[in-house]
């Protein structure tokens, strides 16, 4: 991995992608159940889900992380599970916040993008978690390394719908 | 890094005492959302601290998805798990409980044969509510207890359109296993939930029958993830100077967790390095897909690790 060290020159991205679904659950291991719109807070999460900071309420709840206050994953994903290996994973089962289209997800660590009228920064890609398999009772955890979804930080908050355009600044 | 979550936090939000030693709780997410799915007939395990964990089969509609209900038969000689439930469960009080597990492979077109002695009659009330709602009646069952059956209040339609014989056995006989399976040696499916002898009975009748059309009702354990496929071997762990045998049941893993050891874990399955670990003795069997070759010389991803030796020393 320390071999060569490349030079990566400052790119202007030039892609604009749409959000399809909007999922939160408040506990572990709850369905995940969708919404027309979501309250992003600042530094804090998405009111109401299980990693919103200071949702210290349950009286075991996910301990939240500054770096997943909100989680995104690509609609492309579960069309290429459905093609590739023909398992059908609903916008629901992956359990990330945020299904978008068009959002290149995997090149966007460390970047800031809007989403909607919020601001956010992509802190790390998710990875798949042992117990999807387990909850969903599909062979999914293989398929989805490296295309598990992309943890952020929100910057500036605000209301985000479903159909609002993901872009970056 | 969090501790992994493995249980779902739910509330008691009813416990009604039915009579004939049997408690019903119902248990609900604090927030009314909806809890894990479930198949009919499946079972879940109860939390009920200090160790005590035990398994009761949810005898509501999978489709009534907000709620898990358990029904408990004081077992006074027992271990424990239902005297504490009946003497120390209360509504509002909070309850860990497992994803849910198992469930009957229900025959869609044939007959479904359900036999049942008393409590046992759970995973069937379950799977008879599924059947109702879905305006099949597909199936009959024969139901064995000592003096008044309790939970009737649960599928009273089905009694009243005679799909239930019952038999108390205060006051008559038992009915006869063999001959009522035997009606249905060529279709359908046969499956049973009850006391060791009717176990038995049951199984002695079903004996040639294939696999897949009778249903013995056993609560299964968890699935073990990163199951181990080794030979046993000693675990030591440095650090806190703690000893243990790792057997392929229980694995590294679910063997540091009994003796106390907190290990970040995330993914569970071998990919995000959460429990990346020093090793000192081994040679570890790395199964993960974090460590470089060189990092592994000392370095163990104990999710999915084992040893290969006899003894695998950790610094923890
Ligand atoms: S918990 Fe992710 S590698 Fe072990």
């Amino acid at each position: 991995m320390d071999a060569i060290a490349i030079e990566e020159p400052e790119v202007t991205m030039s892609w604009q992608g749409v959000v399809r679904y909007l999922h939160k659950t408040p506990r572990a291991f709850l369905p995940m159940r969708s919404f027309p719109s979501l309250e992003l807070v600042a530094g804090r999460g998405i009111e109401g889900d299980r990693y919103f900071v200071g949702h210290e309420t349950g009286f075991y709840s996910h301990k939240p992380e500054e770096g997943r206050q909100v989680t995104l994953f690509e609609m492309e994903t579960l069309e290429a599970l459905q093609r590739d290996h023909k398992i059908e994973l609903l916008p629901e089962e992956h359990r990330r916040n945020v299904t978008v289209e068009g959002v290149p997800l995997n090149h966007l660590v460390g970047r800031r993008f809007r989403l909607g009228e919020a601001i956010v920064e992509a802190t790390r890609l998710s990875t798949p978690c042992r117990h999807i398999e387990e909850i969903l009772g599909k062979s999914v955890f293989d398929p989805l390394i490296n295309r598990s979804g992309l943890n952020c930080k929100i910057i500036a908050g605000g209301t985000l719908r479903v159909g609002d355009a993901v872009r970056p600044i | 890094m969090a501790k992994a979550i493995k249980t779902v936090s739910t509330v008691v939000s009813k416990v009604e005492d039915l009579g004939n030693d049997t408690k019903r709780f119902t248990l609900v997410d604090q927030d009314d959302w909806e809890l894990p799915p479930f198949r009919p007939g499946a079972h879940i395990d109860v939390h009920l601290g200090q160790g005590l964990v035990r398994t009761y089969s949810l005898c509501n509609d999978p489709y009534d998805d907000r709620r898990y209900v358990i029904a408990v038969k004081r077992e006074r000689e027992g271990r424990g798990g239902s005297n504490f439930l009946h003497d120390l469960v209360e509504v509002g009080q909070p309850i860990s409980v497992s994803l849910p597990r198992g469930g009957i492979a229900l025959d869609q077109e044939g007959t479904n044969v359900f036999l049942a002695g008393g409590i046992g009659v759970t995973p069937f009330i379950s799977a008879i509510r599924h059947l109702e709602r879905r305006g099949r009646s597909n199936y009959v069952l024969h139901w064995t207890s000592r003096g008044r059956p309790v939970l009737t209040d649960m599928i009273a339609p089905a009694i009243e359109a005679g799909r239930i014989r019952l038999y108390d056995t205060t006051a008559q006989a038992k009915p006869v296993i063999a001959a009522i399976v035997g009606e249905f040696a060529g279709s359908g499916l046969a499956a049973c939930c009850g006391p060791a002898a009717m176990l038995k009975a049951f199984e002695d009748a079903v004996s040639a029958w294939p696999e897949e059309r009778k249903h013995i009702e056993m609560f299964t354990p968890p699935k073990v993830i990163a199951r181990s496929d080794v030979p046993p071997y000693e675990l030591y762990l440095s650090a806190s100077q703690k000893l243990a045998t790792v057997t392929p049941d229980v694995g590294l893993l679910g063997t540091l967790d009994a003796l106390g050891v907190e290990v970040p874990v995330s993914c569970g399955g071998g990919i995000c390095g959460a429990c990346r670990t020093r090793w000192t003795e081994g040679p570890p069997i790395h199964r993960d897909r974090v460590l470089s070759i060189a990092e592994r010389q000392n370095e163990l991803i104990v999710c999915v690790g084992d040893c290969a030796g006899q003894r695998l020393v950790l610094d923890l």
